[in-house]
């Protein structure tokens, strides 16, 4: 087992791009390796030890056998664990842009808040964020009709606008609020709001569960109020109490489901 | 009558058929009336597109100038004004290239090689107006026509989120509402006109139906059109604050056309979930084409805003917003456009070409501008040069030099020269080729240095 200890010496106000420092790439590397590695800023590339200290314990015969610990803000260091397919990546901080986008497996746990794209097309593995994250988490490229297909995201704060967009596997947990149309184009996987939502869940998707359990602000004209139901089994997970189905978007003929906590969504009863 | 101007009859000759360098109408039918080598009258074109065409001499840009270390502007030769620039440029991590939309597809052409030489970021205006829209037609498609096309054929123009009247004033004059087509002999009176707009505006109150639905309801909106397209009964009596029956019959009404044409604006675009209002607007009119003909068009501002986005996704892939950091063309929102690049202070150096970002911007990026080297490439003064550290004056697309533009629908229009520049101005061509020669040089240096 390697353990790779980054700590922050400095922040940089244009940001640091991390999308080769990820533990396929660097489970073989020794300390010497990272002092001489110039990291992406900008347009240059510049001494990654201008930045961190980085420490080196144990070895590693592969990725799966590599720790990361990232201390410090880096609310500047985009791409941390994208493309990742094997490991573990703790941040003890806040991180930027695309953290674990395309991820393909292994771990990363943020303890603070991530920025937009997180978990931006990911395929594999897990993704924890302890803090809030903002718009797009879990989302496709742009253009593309497949986002998120694999692989789990989970919340423990709030989660901004178009939260899934255009899911196509895979699950999202958001332990806190949620802002407008999470689940948007979404084909398959699931979803689990447990704090309230702005409006519009689920616009033009086709297929998959959302769950919201808390208040739901407005829902679409595309979706079917079609049963209460108590107690379901949504996604293979045993829910209780009593949910109010809908089925949509039907505005393209979608037989996506939409499960709305009954007790907190009256006002949405037909 | 105490507004009334009579009209110009001291002139020297007339130079027809140029084109509009004012809105993406871009209309070619306008008669500039030339005395002394200035534009003193112009024929045909709105009131905008007059004023602008016959400039304000008093706020033109006639010198290139350096803001010393007293931070006043001071006149300076060309040599010296390029090279600071050149040297600001070639010495940059994070430079940001932006504007774009008010000169020429040439102009584009070399200031994409020195943001290639460079690692720039190119951007344009549509990262603060019609990115939404270039984003949903990378997501949805582009279910458009020429205005020429709704000229001649469209029976039903329908503008939704945007006031034609005041922002493109001859919109519905020459190509949508008014004009007699092949096929709409009777002009007008061949057409409905809806306009879908929160406030009852100068286009709504030419147009035969309102539909004034709330604010921040376009989504919850044409998602119920497209419910009804799909033959759903609608089960709220209010959609976004418009009953039901309306929307029903709006949507009927919308299937029976024989030629439908939505014009989208801003209010469309900059609306609560912005690129995804567009995007469910081009799948409603992909809905539509199932019954009849229905095509779509942003209702695009410069001139060539819309030649910029055409030329870039052609050269790189990206319509705007796009990053040449790490040597290969990258584009993402919210990463690479330069709002959120200024406002996350990323930008060292900003080149600004044929805009005005110091009238546009929000707070947070104006105020990083102030703090770092900015370049201005422009031919009036205006609040951009007030943070200009090195201002180059350009000339006029379409009066003083020629080029190409395309038009919101597409169509590239080549726009003539009808008058000479200053003789103390450059060609904005010339002014990016020289640039990009200068930080060749300075580059081929570094490197000489760099390999000793």
């Amino acid at each position: 087992m390697k353990t790779i200890t980054f700590n922050q010496k400095k922040t940089s106000q244009i940001a640091l791009e991390f999308d080769e420092l990820i533990p396929d790439e660097v489970y073989n590397w020794e300390k010497a390796d990272f002092e001489k590695y110039m990291v992406p800023i900008g347009n240059s590339r510049f001494p990654l030890t201008d930045y961190f200290d980085i420490e080196v314990d144990g070895s590693a015969e592969a990725p799966e056998e590599v720790k990361m610990i990232l201390n410090g803000d880096y609310g500047r260091v985009k791409y941390i664990g994208t493309k990742m397919g094997a490991g573990e990546i703790i941040v003890n901080g806040p991180v930027d842009l695309h953290c674990g986008s395309q991820m393909k497996g292994g771990s990363i746990l943020v303890n603070g808040d991530a920025e937009s794209y997180a978990g931006r097309e990911m395929e594999g593995g897990s993704l924890t964020i302890m803090g809030n994250t903002r718009e797009f988490c879990g989302c496709s490229y742009i253009g593309d009709w497949r986002g998120m297909n694999g692989g789990t995201i989970t919340i423990h704060g709030n989660a901004g606008k178009q939260l899934g967009e255009c899911l196509s596997g895979g699950s999202i947990y958001v332990k806190g609020d949620c802002d407008i149309l999470a689940g948007i184009h979404m084909t398959k996987g699931f979803i689990q709001i447990d704090g309230d939502v702005t409006r519009w869940p689920g616009g033009q998707m086709k297929n998959g569960d959302i769950v919201i359990n808390g208040e739901l602000g407005r829902l679409l004209e595309g979706f079917v109020q079609e049963d209460i139901v108590e107690n379901p089994e949504i996604d293979g997970k045993d829910f209780s109490g009593k949910y109010i189905k809908y089925t949509g978007d039907i505005a393209l003929n979608g037989k996506g489901r939409l499960w709305l906590d009954a007790e907190k969504n009256r006002h949405l009863l037909y | 009558m105490a507004n009334y101007e009579p009209p110009v009859t001291d002139y020297d000759s007339i130079v027809e058929n140029c084109t509009c360098a004012f809105c993406g109408c871009n209309c070619d039918d306008l008669d500039y009336l030339i005395k002394d080598g200035h534009v003193v009258g112009v024929r045909h074109a709105c009131r905008l597109g007059a004023s602008k065409i016959m400039e304000d001499m008093d706020q033109r840009l006639m010198v290139p100038m350096i803001r010393g270390e007293d931070g006043e502007l001071a006149e300076t030769d060309w040599d010296t004004a390029l090279d600071k620039a050149a040297e600001l440029i070639a010495g940059a991590i994070r430079p940001i290239f932006y504007g774009w939309s008010e000169t020429s597809i040439e102009t584009m052409h070399h200031g994409l090689e020195l943001g290639e030489l460079v690692g720039a970021v190119l951007d344009n205006q549509a990262t603060i107006c019609h990115g939404p829209s270039l984003q949903a037609v990378q997501n949805a498609g582009y279910p458009i026509s020429t205005l020429g096309e709704v000229k001649n054929r469209a029976d039903m123009c329908l503008y939704t989120g945007s006031n034609a009247m005041n922002s493109h004033p001859r919109h519905m004059a020459r190509y949508s509402t008014f004009p007699r087509g092949y096929f709409r002999p009777r002009g007008r009176f061949d057409r409905t006109v809806v306009t879908l707009d929160p406030k009852y505006s100068d286009t709504a109150k030419m147009s035969d139906i309102w539909v004034g639905f709330e604010q921040n309801g376009d989504y919850e909106f044409y998602n119920a059109i497209r419910a009804v397209l799909k033959g759903k009964k609608l089960q709220k009596e209010f959609i976004s604050g418009i009953p039901k029956e309306d929307v029903e019959e709006l949507a009927e009404a919308m299937k029976n056309v024989q030629f439908g044409a939505l014009f989208f604006g801003l209010g469309l675009t900059h609306t609560l979930s912005k690129q995804r209002n567009i995007d469910i607007a081009i799948q409603m009119v992909a809905d539509l084409n199932s019954y009849t003909k229905w095509i779509l068009m942003p209702m695009r501002g410069h001139f060539n805003v819309n030649g910029f986005n055409i030329f870039m996704a052609f050269e790189t892939g990206f319509p705007y917003g796009v990053d040449f950091a790490r040597g290969y063309q990258r584009y993402m929102n919210g990463e690479t456009n330069t709002i959120d690049l200024l406002t996350r202070k990323e930008c060292d150096v900003f080149m600004v070409i044929a805009a005005d970002p110091g009238a546009h911007y929000p707070g947070g990026a104006i105020k990083h501008l102030a703090e770092i080297p900015v370049i201005q490439v422009d031919i009036h003064w205006g609040p951009s040069t007030e943070i200009a550290d090195v201002v180059l004056p350009g000339s006029f697309v379409g009066v003083e030099v020629g080029g190409t533009s395309y038009r919101m629908d597409g169509v590239p229009i080549w726009m003539k020269k009808a008058i000479d520049k200053p003789e103390s101005c450059r060609d904005d061509e010339w002014i990016i080729k020289e640039l990009l020669e200068r930080v060749k040089k300075i580059k081929a240096e570094q490197g000489a240095l760099a390999s000793k």
